[in-house]
């Protein structure tokens, strides 16, 4: 490998992750807020994927138009959805079976929605940007995925801005840590649970349509991702934001340069084995270790 | 007599902020000691910590001369150590005859030909639930639940049993009956360290009692010289002008 | 009176093993009513789902750890029988070693994420589902993704197929009641509960998951290897594709996690589902099961066993209250 290859390699593992980030970030903000595994995740990345291509396709919108609009397309959805489930969404703050398998189902309905309406074939959004590429001497960007990248980054921070400068974002904040105090200082527990699962949602909707972006997708298209999210996040330490960004470096490293090692045909392997290694090494994830490092250098 | 129970040097950190400092103490077999402090003192800390549940920052314990220090909550109560909760925390989808039969089964002495039946409706009597042992545990009001918590502890045949405020949110009615019934386990060969707000219930109970502030080990002593030590004094109440 | 008499804990405790041996009496002697052969093909495939069905629910019901990746050890069943009768082995001593590998498998998969707690397991099992399915479609030799078949030189006999998947349908419920009223069982319900609180008492949530894990894995791998048998070609996308994972899954929860007759009746009406549902609108199936998973768990948890014994309540209280009106 010359050092050109490397930095290419580099650089696609580090665009990668950006969107890897604005794709996981949805789950993270539900699992901390709401203690859910949302499976249905899954089924909300391939409807976001479906959505900006319909756009795209029917009305000639543009595709990051498209992934603009689903944000506030699928917070609608989101908030539906949890008004619809009402009580199967659980109150406790231990993840229940009853909610795993809650949003198993949703998952599994959604999925049969897209083989309904969209069939069994793969589709891709081409735009003029999807074979483009940009040069700075050897070194070759694909445009989109830059542009992509950019997008993802973009709606990372004006989440960041969200969570640490609103209310609503602050309501989270402290939901993630501790639900009962929550209750007693007067948040709305429940309408910031709506609430967050709508965001959540959103950037599952988001996300679909960027990766739509990258890949192509069927009503399937959902499943990997769901895998790669949960390592993500299982990464990150479950309910650390910042945790999210590191765990979807690591992935997208791992991924990019596993291709000198493990043959091609393995390459929806890594991402399990990875999630071994992390369960293993680092209980509690990156934040987790991080956590535990802090306070040993503090003895 | 050699400390069923001794404690040294234990810390705990969270992030930094220390929960327990340097706290040492032991425990003589067959004693009721009482553990005071005001909240956030660290006591449920210390109960976490010498039951396994969380692993200390920094300091040793040992039960009966072993080291217990960084034991799994399930071994600890194999070797005889046992706690309640300030919260109950019961099988909710079991009786309240299942809850206690987990404790006697699983817990220090769990094999042998043995009467199940006739233990668990012992222990029942004991707390005096045993009207109850046919209900689900979640049909349970408070008091009783506190019972429960006691009996499910119990069946687990402690030789140290770590109380955490078992009479907390109780009548004063009902925090005698619990108090006697204490005194009756500690008649009957378990030592009992006690976690408690109202002093006057520890007053009444304890052989000895152990005062905690923000993390350290104010004072130890008899309850009477304990009600007038100046320093726990200022702890409970402020200093004075 | 009638109330009195189905209150639990009368004399009836040694009666209550007879309704299911008739029932296994009854599906013995069926046979000789001289079934088509599709009918007994349908029945066979009943008792394999119904033995994969009470293993899932050893873990995820008993113990509450839900699995989405029993395909694991249905396909590593399924592959080991093939392999071991193919390399001459007697068929009937590869099942029980299909087991021991599964429970081994179980072990790798358990052993790292049963220390922690929260949602890891459920998550992880997805992951082992996909990795082993798709370490088993490049396994050369096994014939990767093409397929593996399975070549006996003794003529076919249904009914032999009929009866091993009845014995282990039966073995099956039979581990489970065993399980389910010893000391082990009492554990697997503590954690399932309250994994603290259950550790506080003296239990090793960490041992007995494994241990669960481990018997529902054999169990669910037995189920694979029979299943392989009658088969005669297995495939990766077949025995260890999602599908089949989430298939296992739902039968539990069907008929009523954490019972003795829930998965047992799941997996006779998931039979049915598949043949006049899903046979009719294959492509509404995902639809269907996702609609009824959320169903049962919004509205009746307790699956067709709760549904049963809530109907029971309201009959019986009806009849309470038309004899002494107040």
């Amino acid at each position: 490998m010359t050092f050109v290859d490397f930095l290419n390699l580099l650089i696609s593992a580090l665009l990668l992750a950006g969107t890897y980030a604005a794709m996981a970030i949805g789950m993270t903000v539900i699992y901390g807020v709401m203690k859910i595994v949302n499976l249905a995740h899954a089924g909300f990345l391939m409807l976001g994927a479906y959505f900006v291509y319909e756009l795209h396709e029917r009305a000639g919108l543009h595709p990051l138009l498209g992934v603009l609009l689903a944000f506030p397309a699928f917070y609608v959805v989101g908030v539906l959805v949890h008004w619809a489930l009402g009580r199967g969404v659980p109150v406790s703050d231990k993840p229940t079976l009853a909610s795993l398998l809650l949003m198993f189902g949703l998952w599994l309905v959604l999925q049969n929605i897209g083989y309904l309406v969209w069939g069994t074939d793969d589709r891709a959004i081409l735009t003029p940007m999807t074979f483009a590429t940009i040069r700075f001497g050897e070194i070759t960007i694909p445009k989109i995925g830059l542009v992509v990248f950019a997008s993802a980054v973009i709606s990372l921070a004006a989440l960041e801005f969200v969570l640490h400068r609103t209310w609503f974002g602050r309501s989270i904040r402290a939901l993630i840590q501790n639900r009962y105090s929550c209750r007693i200082v007067g948040i709305p527990v429940e309408r910031t649970a709506r609430r967050t699962f709508g965001l959540g949602i959103a950037f599952a909707g988001a996300a679909g349509g960027l990766l739509a972006l990258l890949y192509p997708f069927s009503p399937d298209f959902g499943r990997p991702f769901l895998l790669r999210s949960f390592v993500i996040i299982v990464l990150g330490g479950l309910e650390s934001f910042s945790g999210v960004f590191v765990g979807s470096l690591i992935l997208a490293l791992v991924e990019t340069f596993s291709i000198f090692i493990v043959p091609s045909s393995y390459q929806p392997a890594i991402s399990f084995s990875l999630l071994v290694v992390a369960l293993i090494v680092l209980p509690g994830g990156v934040a987790g270790f991080a956590a535990r490092m802090r306070s040993r250098r503090a003895e | 007599m050699a400390a069923l129970l001794s404690v040294e040097g234990l810390t705990k950190r969270f992030s930094g902020l220390a929960a327990l400092d340097q706290v040492s103490f032991e425990i003589r077999e067959g004693e009721i000691v009482g553990l005071i402090g005001p909240n956030g003192a660290g006591k449920t800390t210390l109960f976490s910590i010498i039951a396994g549940s969380q692993p200390p920052t920094s300091g040793k314990i040992l039960f009966e001369g072993r080291d217990f220090t960084r034991v799994k909550p399930f071994r600890a109560v194999h070797a005889g150590i046992a706690r309640t909760h300030q919260i109950p925390q019961p099988f909710l989808s079991m009786t309240v005859r299942e809850n206690v039969e987990v404790g006697l089964r699983f817990g220090r002495d769990p094999g042998g030909a043995r009467n199940l039946v006739k233990e668990v409706t012992e222990i029942l009597e004991l707390v005096g639930i045993a009207s109850l042992e046919n209900m689900a545990a979640v049909t349970l009001s408070v008091g009783d639940l506190k019972r429960l918590e006691l009996a499910r502890t119990l069946a687990t045949r402690p030789r140290l049993l770590l109380c955490d405020e078992v009479c907390a949110g109780l009548t004063e009615c009902e925090m005698q009956s619990i108090l006697g019934l204490l005194r009756r386990i500690q008649a009957l060969g378990t030592t009992i360290i006690y976690v408690e707000h109202n002093l006057r219930a520890i007053l009444s109970t304890c052989h000895h009692v152990i005062v905690l502030n923000f993390g350290k080990k104010l004072a130890e002593g008899p309850p009477e010289t304990m009600q007038n030590d100046p320093a726990v004094i200022e702890a409970y109440i402020g200093k004075k002008a | 009176m009638s109330a009195a008499e189905r209150s639990p804990g009368l004399a009836a405790r040694p009666l209550a093993v007879l309704p299911p041996l008739i029932l296994l009496g009854l599906l013995a002697a069926l046979p000789l009513l001289n079934l088509g052969a599709n009918s007994v093909k349908v029945l066979f495939l009943t008792f394999v789902s119904i033995a994969a069905s009470v293993g899932w629910n050893i873990l995820g019901g008993f113990a509450g750890q839900v699995s989405f990746g029993f395909a694991v050890f249905y396909g590593l069943g399924a592959y080991t029988t093939a392999v071991g009768i193919n390399e001459g082995l007697n068929p009937y001593l590869t099942y029980p070693l299909a087991g021991a590998v599964a429970a081994l498998a179980s072990l790798l998969v358990g052993l790292p994420t049963f220390r922690l707690r929260g949602p890891y397991f459920a998550i992880a099992t997805i992951g082992v589902s996909e990795a082993t399915r798709v370490v088993m479609t490049n396994l050369e030799f096994t014939g990767g993704a093409s397929g593996y078949r399975i070549t006996e030189h003794v003529p076919f006999r249904q009914l032999e197929h009929y009866f091993t998947g009845l014995m282990l349908a039966a073995l099956a419920v039979g581990l489970s009641i065993i399980v389910r009223r010893s000391r082990f069982g009492l554990g697997l319900r503590a954690i399932r509960d309250d994994q603290d609180a259950a550790a506080d008492s003296g239990v090793n949530p960490y041992a007995l998951k494994l241990g669960a894990h481990a018997i529902a894995a054999a169990l669910t791998a037995a189920a694979g290897g029979v299943y392989a048998r009658y088969a005669a070609f297995i495939d990766p996308e077949g025995v260890f594709g999602f599908p089949r994972g989430v298939g296992i899954l739902l039968m539990p929860v069907i008929g009523g996690v954490n019972t003795i007759w829930g998965p047992v009746i799941g997996g006779g009406v998931y039979g049915v589902i598949e043949e006049e549902l899903v046979a009719r609108f294959p492509q509404l199936h995902l639809l269907l099961y996702g609609v009824l998973v959320m169903l049962i768990i919004l509205f009746e948890p307790g699956g067709v066993v709760g549904l049963l014994q809530r109907t029971r309540r309201f009959v019986l209280r009806r009849r309470e209250a038309s004899w002494q009106p107040s």
